[in-house]
Formats: C-alpha cells, sequence, structure tokens
C-alpha cells in the first residue's frame, strides 16, 4: 500500500541521515546536542511505554535515569568493571528498583501510582544527595572512564569521541525501537493498551494487571537506567542535579509534545525539544511557560501530539492531491478492512 | 532538651497548618470535580506574592494583605476552573493529570519572569515580636499561623455543615448526577470549590511566606507534601486531611530536630509511600479505594 510504503522509506531516510550525521562535518557543539537528544529519545521511550500505552504516568523516570547512571559509574569506578559489563548492570539495577516500587503502587487505581512516584524521584535524589561516603553528595562522581575500544579484527572502535558516543548511542536507540517496535504490536503490546483504555474490562478478558503494569514499568525504568548509564559513559561527570523532579517533567513534555502512545513522538519530541534547549538559551525563561500552555492545549485538542499533526496534515494533502498511481491499488470505497483477516483470533 | 522539643513541636504545628490549608482545597476539589490538581501549589505561591505585594509594597496591614490575598486568589481560582478543570473534566484521568501539571508549568515559570527565581523576604510587623513561653521564644507570626489556621477550620466546617452551600457541597460529592437532579448547579458549586480552595491555599502562603521566604518554587516544594497529607488522609477526605496534615508537620519538624534535617524529606515521602502500601484508603479514610 501506499501509504506504508511512504512510511518505510521516509524511516529508511531518516535513519540514514542519522547514520551518516556526523560524517557531514558539522560542529561539534552539535554533535554534542544531537547525541543528548538520542538520550533523551531513549527516556522519553521508556515513559511512553508506561504513560503512553499503558496509561500510568510515572515521575520517576529521572530516578531510574539516575539510579543507571550511578550504579554503571560506581561499578567502573570502584571495581573497575568494564563498561560493557556495567551498563547492562545499571539498566537492570534500574528496571530491579521498578519491580520492587511498581508492586505495591500500581496495584492502586486512581491518582495514587503518580503521586507516589514523585515522592519516589525525590526519595532517591534526596539518596543520590546524601548518601555522601558511596555517592560523594552533591559534588556528584567524576572521572567516569569512557567505554573501552571494541576491536574487530580489522578494525577497532573507540568511544571516547563525540563521533563514537554518537554512534553508540545511536546503535543503542535503533536496537531499543527494535525492540518496541516488536513489543508494540505484540499480544504484550495489545494487553498493555486494552489495560490503558479500561483496566476493569481488561482484567475480564483475563489480562494479568498487576502483572502487565509492573512489566512495563520495569522495561520503562530498564530503558532509562540504560540511557544513565551512556549518560555517564558520554559525559563522564554525574551530580544529584541532572536527576530531578524538573528532568522528569522535561521527559513528560517530550513525549507528550510528540504524541503520547506513538513510536514516533517520543522520538520526535525529545529531538526536537533538546535542540531548542540547548540552542535557544535567550528564550531559556520563557519556554517553559510556552512548553506549560502546551502540554495544556495538546492534551485537551491533539492528544497525539506532533505525530497527531503530521498524521492530519497527511490525510489533508492526501486528499487534496491524490496521486495517479494511488487508483486502483487502493481498496474500493465501502471495501475498508472488510477483508478477512487471516491468522488472528 | 524539653525546650528543643517544644520548639519542634511548634514549628511542626506551623508546617502543619500550611499543609493543612493548602490539602484542604486540594482535597475539596477532587472530591467535588474528580481532578487532581497538580497546579494547587502554584496557588499557594501565588497567594505568597500577592500578600507580600499587598503587605510590603502598599504597605497594608497584615491582616487586610491577608484577606487582600484570598479575595484575589478565590478569583483566580474561578478562573482555574473556567478555563481549565471544566474543559478536563471530560477527558481521561491521565490527560487530566497531563494537564494541569502543564498549567502548573505554566504558572510557576510566568512568576519565575515576572518576580525572578531569588526568594524573597516577606518581614511583616509580627516577625519580630516575641512571647517567651517557658523560656523559649516563638514569633508572633508563627503562633498567628496557627491561630488563624483555626480559625479558617473552624469557618470552613461551618459552612459545609451548616449552611446551605455546605450541603449542595456534599450532595455533589457523594453523587453528582443525584445532586443534578435535586437542582443543585453543579458548575457553580465547582466555582465556588475552586474559589474556596484556592483562598485556602493563599492564606497559606500569606501566613508562612514571613516564616520561610517567598519564591516562585515554593509551590512545587510544597504541593509533593501536600500530595503526602492527602493520601494519608485519604483522598476526598476533608477531616482525615487536617489531622494528617499535622501528623507529617511534626513528623517532619521533630525528624529535623533529632535527627538531621537531610532527612526530613525522606521522612514525608516514606511515609507515604508505606501508606500507600499498607493502608491505600488513607490513615482515616473509610471509603474503600478500588484496588485492580
Amino acid at each position: 500500500m501506499r501509504s506504508e510504503w511512504i512510511k518505510y522509506a521516509a524511516t529508511g531516510a531518516i535513519i540514514l541521515l542519522a547514520l551518516v550525521f556526523p560524517l557531514l562535518g558539522v560542529k561539534s557543539y552539535y554533535l554534542h546536542v544531537a547525541i543528548l537528544g538520542l538520550l533523551h529519545a531513549i527516556l522519553a521511550l521508556g515513559l511512553n511505554l508506561i504513560a503512553g500505552y499503558t496509561g500510568q504516568l510515572s515521575l520517576a523516570q529521572a530516578a531510574f535515569f539516575g539510579i543507571g547512571s550511578y550504579v554503571s559509574a560506581l561499578l567502573m569506578l570502584n571495581v573497575k568493571m568494564s563498561f560493557w559489563l556495567a551498563a547492562p548492570i545499571g539498566a537492570c539495577a534500574a528496571a530491579l528498583v521498578g519491580i520492587l516500587f511498581g508492586l505495591p503502587t500500581l496495584r492502586l487505581k486512581g491518582p495514587y501510582f503518580v503521586i507516589s512516584t514523585l515522592g519516589f524521584g525525590e526519595i532517591i535524589r534526596l539518596v543520590f544527595l546524601n548518601w555522601e561516603s558511596v555517592t560523594r553528595g552533591p559534588n556528584g562522581l567524576t572521572g567516569i572512564p569512557a567505554p573501552d575500544d571494541v576491536a574487530l579484527g580489522f578494525v577497532t572502535l573507540t568511544f571516547d569521541t563525540k563521533t563514537g558516543a554518537y554512534y553508540l548511542v545511536l546503535v543503542t536507540l535503533l536496537a531499543v525501537l527494535a525492540l518496541y517496535y516488536n513489543l508494540v504490536y505484540s499480544r504484550i503490546g495489545r494487553a498493555l493498551r486494552a489495560i490503558h483504555s479500561d483496566q476493569i474490562a481488561a482484567e475480564v478478558m483475563g489480562i494479568n494487571l498487576t502483572f502487565y503494569k509492573v512489566f512495563a514499568f520495569a522495561l520503562s525504568a530498564f530503558l532509562s537506567g540504560l540511557a544513565g548509564a551512556l549518560y555517564a559513559g558520554y559525559i563522564r561527570f554525574i551530580s544529584p542535579d541532572t536527576f530531578t523532579i524538573g528532568e522528569a517533567v522535561n521527559i513528560l513534555i517530550m513525549m507528550v509534545l510528540g504524541g503520547m502512545g506513538t513510536i514516533a513522538g517520543p522520538i520526535i519530541g525529545a529531538v526536537s525539544i533538546t535542540y531548542l534547549l540547548e540552542t535557544m538559551r535567550v528564550f531559556a525563561d520563557y519556554r517553559l511557560i510556552i512548553y506549560g500552555l502546551l502540554m495544556f492545549f495538546i492534551i485537551l485538542y491533539m492528544p497525539q501530539g506532533l505525530v497527531g499533526v503530521l498524521a492530519m496534515a497527511k490525510d489533508f494533502l492526501a486528499a487534496r492531491f491524490p496521486l495517479p498511481i494511488s487508483r486502483g491499488t487502493d481498496e474500493p470505497p465501502g471495501q475498508k478492512g472488510a477483508a478477512p483477516v487471516k491468522g488472528e483470533i | 532538651m524539653l525546650q528543643e522539643f517544644i520548639q519542634q513541636i511548634v514549628n511542626g504545628l506551623v508546617l502543619g497548618s500550611t499543609y493543612t490549608l493548602i490539602a484542604l482545597g486540594l482535597t475539596m476539589i477532587y472530591g467535588i470535580l474528580g481532578i487532581v490538581n497538580w497546579a494547587h501549589g502554584e496557588l499557594y505561591m501565588l497567594g505568597a506574592f500577592a500578600g507580600l505585594y499587598l503587605a510590603v509594597v502598599l504597605k497594608l496591614p497584615f491582616i487586610v494583605a491577608l484577606l487582600g490575598a484570598m479575595i484575589i486568589l478565590a478569583v483566580c481560582g474561578m478562573l482555574l476552573e473556567r478555563l481549565v478543570f471544566r474543559p478536563l473534566r471530560q477527558a481521561p484521568e491521565l490527560n487530566m493529570i497531563i494537564g494541569t501539571l502543564g498549567i502548573s508549568i505554566f504558572l510557576m515559570n510566568t512568576a519565575i519572569v515576572l518576580f525572578s527565581p531569588n526568594p524573597l523576604s516577606f518581614p511583616t510587623e509580627y516577625s519580630n515580636e516575641y512571647l517567651s513561653f517557658l523560656g523559649i521564644a516563638i514569633t508572633m507570626q508563627r503562633l498567628l499561623v496557627f491561630f488563624i489556621t483555626v480559625v479558617l477550620i473552624a469557618l470552613l466546617n461551618y459552612l459545609i455543615k451548616y449552611t446551605e452551600l455546605g450541603k449542595a457541597m456534599r450532595a455533589c460529592e457523594q453523587n453528582p448526577d443525584a445532586a443534578r437532579l435535586m437542582g443543585i448547579d453543579i458548575n457553580r458549586i465547582s466555582l465556588v470549590t475552586c474559589a474556596i480552595g484556592a483562598a485556602l491555599a493563599a492564606a497559606a502562603g500569606v501566613l508562612v511566606g514571613p516564616i520561610f521566604l517567598v519564591s516562585p518554587q515554593m509551590g512545587l516544594l510544597a504541593i509533593a507534601k501536600v500530595f503526602a497529607v492527602v493520601i494519608l488522609g485519604g483522598m476526598g477526605n476533608v477531616e482525615g486531611a487536617i489531622w494528617s496534615a499535622f501528623i507529617l508537620g511534626l513528623a517532619e519538624s521533630l525528624t529535623a530536630g533529632f535527627f538531621s534535617s537531610d532527612y526530613k524529606d525522606i521522612i514525608t515521602f516514606f511515609i507515604l509511600i508505606a501508606v500507600l502500601i499498607f493502608r491505600p484508603q488513607g490513615l482515616f479514610g473509610n471509603n474503600v479505594i478500588e484496588k485492580v
């Protein structure tokens, strides 16, 4: 189908552009902004899994981001563990904390979960700040090593440059996307969306609510923790100032503006907002005023965010300018969706 | 030892009064409109700035400034109901939370631009008057916070229990559809509820602004604690909110006084999470929480 084809072509073009981006001779500063944008895309995708798909808003994502950062950084500094082992352990630690915290709190319906994540995020930040013997308190951890070189026989990959870090984050994001895509359109993804629409109805249909909600939360914590480990390996300095409620709100704004409950939305939101945050520091004060208002109006009139706007623009253009090749390939009117579906019960 | 203990009790009562006044509005709005108002801390912050302006710039007496700020914020509360809550009432719960959170970000950052992010001091005629008692000196301002809070709680209690308006509010809380059938104008009740809630939050801001400092971020810091209070008391439960506000206020100040002030914020959230795990309907709640 034509629209599918356009979608694949556009996705391919964007991935290609992302792959050659550092080779275009961009200034190192813009490469830095791009790395931060991709890291935030992983964070926003993590939040989207629990909020956009499952309908349980979490303000603890910055805390999981921090747990991933601190655990992997401490392993690298104190045990001299390699980044390649420390990063997955950091992400798993975040997921484990997510399970322990989610098990009691995700059982409650209503606003309780989101409020407890707010409290939890504050507790974790205060632990980073006050457990000075381990986290070095407000001074943070310095001298975190870059990921070790990887020898592939004919070529050695290094990660202590911006280009190396960019590719590491990009490849991670692509892997996350592959996983995400398969998850969202699987049985699990359908269960999560069913929980979002109506928890009681989902439970009646035989969906184990606690299991799926905790699963989604743990996976979202894992993704945030992974982003944290990558962040620690790239910036090489972490402090409690990064992992605040403000950061959790930033991630939320990225997801909402890009489009909740979509795959492309959080990435679009994260990359564009990180770019605006970094480059428009002149408007720093007014920025959040605008984002706050946008969040309200988008949630009220356009819950699918920028992705929804793009979809509307596409439909509008398709209605005004039908391409000749599309005739005959589309289904005849009235038959839409009536074709028998094979294989799916 | 005893002196310090009494000092911390007084601090706890001041904190508890603040939390009570903010929590009352939050829990009433949840009970009657069904909306978790994340922007409620911002009403407290705007109230403090309104009071600061009236008392310091216009040089009005403190009590007049307090009443003035409450009236200004009551109008803000009504605007909030009309422009934000009413459009959001039909939306799914997740969207309500994100919507009011957006308004909270908007209000806080507008205040940062208008008033600068730096904390301002708010001197009043009661700041330097002391009352000596058992060898400890307590500022009049702290006593005033507690007494005005008690007066406001008494007034609210009278309003809810003994007036026609209060009866209508309780009816809307119990069953909005039945209330509408009895001829109660739900929109009017919502407006009044938001006006009262905002005025109480403003009173909290004006009362403690002189003790702590006034800054655009004070709302964000307060709202997390107040949510803990509201959950501890049972969402929508006015009486429970009052008791749990004082329990948390005292727990916080005693922790700060006898252990370390590093842990005073942690203790609140620990209590919150413990309550959510073991007694999610709140300490005083008898309304059953939907557990799914």
